[in-house]
């Protein structure tokens, strides 16, 4: 997969991925990811594939007609889709053996995953990752070679320290929508029950306050010490020279900083949100337990076109700056200073090199010059080196004119100056053109 | 008196939030809990700032929902009465503070929302001529575009006054110094009495005496001028 974030959106676009997964098809992935947890399958038969998705269709869509052609509709969109791969490469030989792809276990993870994070998985997994970090370390002190950097650092904190990060940032998600419930259930609550609610959505918010600051004090802790083994490893990297390693490690120090980043962005966002429902709770619901206030709110709205009042507010204007009186004010008038503007022409040197050319070529051809490569020649010294080169073409387009040329197909090349070659033409005498 | 961090008015008034807030008061803006330092502040130094606006004539309130404001009593201090948009809008905004459904996101709420909340308990009709009192016939995209415009001067002068803050072009956070909309059902005395009761505390003024409301919102004159071209 590329890295670059540029490359990987430019490759999906041009092979133009899309996923179209309806209820049906997602129900029937789930079965087939529960079977196979439940029953440890690593594939499924074809038989089994089409079993099951009957069974899915009999409680998703229970009157659906003709379920085995669905079926067989249904697995090759999936395979095309890349969520179902077959796996045993019989060809039409005998039917297929399938199995979910790890894009369809990562959908129907999403779904079905229901991993938060808690004390309890926090500690474990944090404990983990402090004993992992130490043997990497401690490895990372002993490692003599490249290889042994890459065989007892570099994977290790690729696969076992990554693969336990990861598993806390999931669980980070999970509480993150657990959250979102919550808040939801909160409103919910009120609506149905309002005064009858209070207490429950007290203790729905205290005990989210709680897990939350109780996470948060861990995760502080612990990436503390996670950030300060990674930087001991990271410092023998570098005296190793092992860039990358150093590079692994300071990706990993990065991600446990996020981590820790979440914990603490959490708890400001549910502070927030827990100081405006407890003020609510206080000052609306508790002052209000008939829930009338809104009621008699309404008609307010409703009546105020008629019976309009207005609250006044203070509106001090902003203190104003008078600027010093001026009984009348002398605008200078627009001026620039005096000047000879109709100064002499600086003399330049006539621009007549095409006529000094035309003569040149003429005084050449008088001379007796047979091909262009002697004209060319006569006329060259009595122009600066700079100017030759230009001066070539010249002599060629004034030749042209004034004489008619002969060449054969493979034209010779003639040296006319130093470092300058042409391609010669034979003149042809007496037949000038004019 | 309550117990303060300050002795004297003198250090009251020293202390450097008070320029801001006196300004922002003075301004018409309600202060409330989310305001923060400034809102500590003055919770500490009210027992000096009551008497000290006072002389001034007005009232520094304080409200039990958690915001402080200036009322203006006399003529030493200028005050302006809320346009029908801004009383519209504000009443409007107060009864979606107290519904439940908008604590799931901590109080914020669409745009889009509120002009349906509004439509929903005025009717289009209604609302358009209480937004454009002088209009007698209405095209309907005008109108529309009309509404559309008063509502957005209305949130950003609620906004500048502290009812509401303006998180981007969609989506707007609920404050509660709304509920001082709610003022006149707040209890369940009469509403006629009790709006008279406010007008004597110069809470409110009754009437349509808001002829600011014929110089307000210049910004919708181009649409208006449409309207007068679809008249004629």
């Amino acid at each position: 997969m590329p890295s670059d974030p540029g490359r990987l959106i430019a490759a999906l676009a041009r092979d133009q991925i899309s996923l179209d997964l309806k209820t049906l098809d997602l129900c029937f992935l789930a079965g087939l990811y529960l079977r196979a947890d439940r029953a440890s399958l690593a594939s499924f038969e074809e038989d089994v594939l089409i079993d099951l998705f009957e069974q899915v269709c009999d409680v998703v869509d229970p009157g659906v007609e003709r379920p085995r052609k669905r079926a067989t509709h249904a697995i090759q969109r999936l395979r095309d889709q890349r969520m179902l791969a077959r796996v045993d490469g019989a060809g039409i030989v005998r039917s297929g053996e399938y199995t979910l792809t790890r894009l369809a276990a990562a959908v129907v993870n999403s779904f079905l995953d229901d991993e938060v994070l808690t004390r309890e998985s926090l500690t474990l997994l944090t404990g983990q990752l402090r004993v992992q970090l130490a043997e990497i370390l401690a490895a990372a002190k002993r490692a003599d070679s490249a290889d042994a950097w890459r065989e007892h650092v570099v994977a290790p904190l690729r696969i076992t320290v990554g693969d336990l990060v990861g598993g806390i940032e999931r669980r980070q998600r999970g509480l993150d929508t657990q959250q979102e419930e919550v808040q939801a259930e909160i409103a919910k609550l009120l609506q149905a029950d309002w005064f009858g609610a209070v207490e429950r959505c007290q203790s729905l918010l205290d005990m989210t306050t709680n897990t939350l600051r109780e996470l948060n004090e861990i995760l502080l802790r612990d990436t503390h010490h996670f950030v300060t083994l990674l930087q001991e490893i990271q410092t023998l990297a570098c005296d190793a020279e092992q860039t990358g390693s150093e590079e692994t490690v300071q990706r990993v120090i990065e991600h446990v900083d996020r981590i820790a980043v979440w914990g603490g962005a959490r708890q400001r966002a549910w502070s927030d949100y827990y100081q405006y429902v407890h003020r609510y709770l206080r000052d609306v619901v508790r002052l209000d337990p008939d829930r009338a206030l809104s009621q008699r709110l309404r008609d307010q709205v409703a009546s105020w076109p008629s019976v309009p009042f207005h609250l006044s507010v203070a509106a001090a204007p902003s203190i104003r700056l008078l600027r010093p009186l001026e009984s009348r004010v002398e605008h200078p008038a627009v001026m620039r200073p005096r000047t000879d503007r109709e100064g002499s022409p600086d003399p330049v040197d006539p621009e007549d090199t095409v006529l000094n050319i035309e003569t040149l070529v003429q005084g050449a051809l008088a001379a007796g010059a047979q091909s262009l490569a002697e004209v060319t020649e006569w006329v060259l010294p009595q122009f600066p080196a700079d100017l030759r080169y230009v001066v070539i073409g010249r002599v060629a387009e004034v030749l042209a004119g004034i004489t008619r040329t002969r060449s054969a197909i493979e034209r010779p090349w003639r040296s006319v100056a130093p470092c300058l070659e042409i391609e010669d033409w034979e003149l042809l005498m007496g037949d000038a053109r004019r | 008196m309550t117990i303060s961090s300050f002795q004297t008015l003198e250090a009251a008034i020293s202390d450097e939030h008070f320029p801001e807030v006196d300004l922002a008061l003075r301004r018409g803006r309600h202060i409330g809990r989310d305001d923060g330092a400034v809102y500590d502040y003055l919770v500490d130094v009210l027992d000096y700032l009551e008497p000290f606006y006072r002389r001034f004539g007005c009232e520094l309130v304080q409200r039990a929902d958690g915001y402080f404001y200036l009322l203006p009593s006399g003529d030493r201090l200028g005050r302006r009465q809320l346009t029908a948009g801004e009383m519209l809008v504000g009443q409007t905004l107060a009864l979606m503070y107290l519904d439940p459904a908008n604590l799931q996101h901590g109080g914020m709420v669409e745009r889009e929302t509120l002009l349906q909340r509004l439509s929903g308990l005025l009717g289009t009709e209604t609302l358009v001529r209480t937004l454009n009192p002088r209009r007698r016939k209405f095209d309907e995209r005008i109108a529309a575009e009309t509404v559309r415009t008063k509502v957005a001067e209305a949130l950003r002068r609620l906004t500048d006054l502290g009812f509401i803050d303006l998180i981007d072009d969609a989506m707007l956070r609920l404050r509660p110094a709304l509920m001082r909309f709610a003022e006149p059902v707040r209890d369940l005395s009469d509403r006629q009495t009790a709006l008279e009761r406010l007008v004597q505390s110069g809470e409110i003024s009754l009437g349509d005496a808001n002829e600011q409301d014929e110089n307000e919102g210049r910004d919708a004159d181009g649409a208006e001028d449409d309207e007068e071209e679809a008249d004629e």
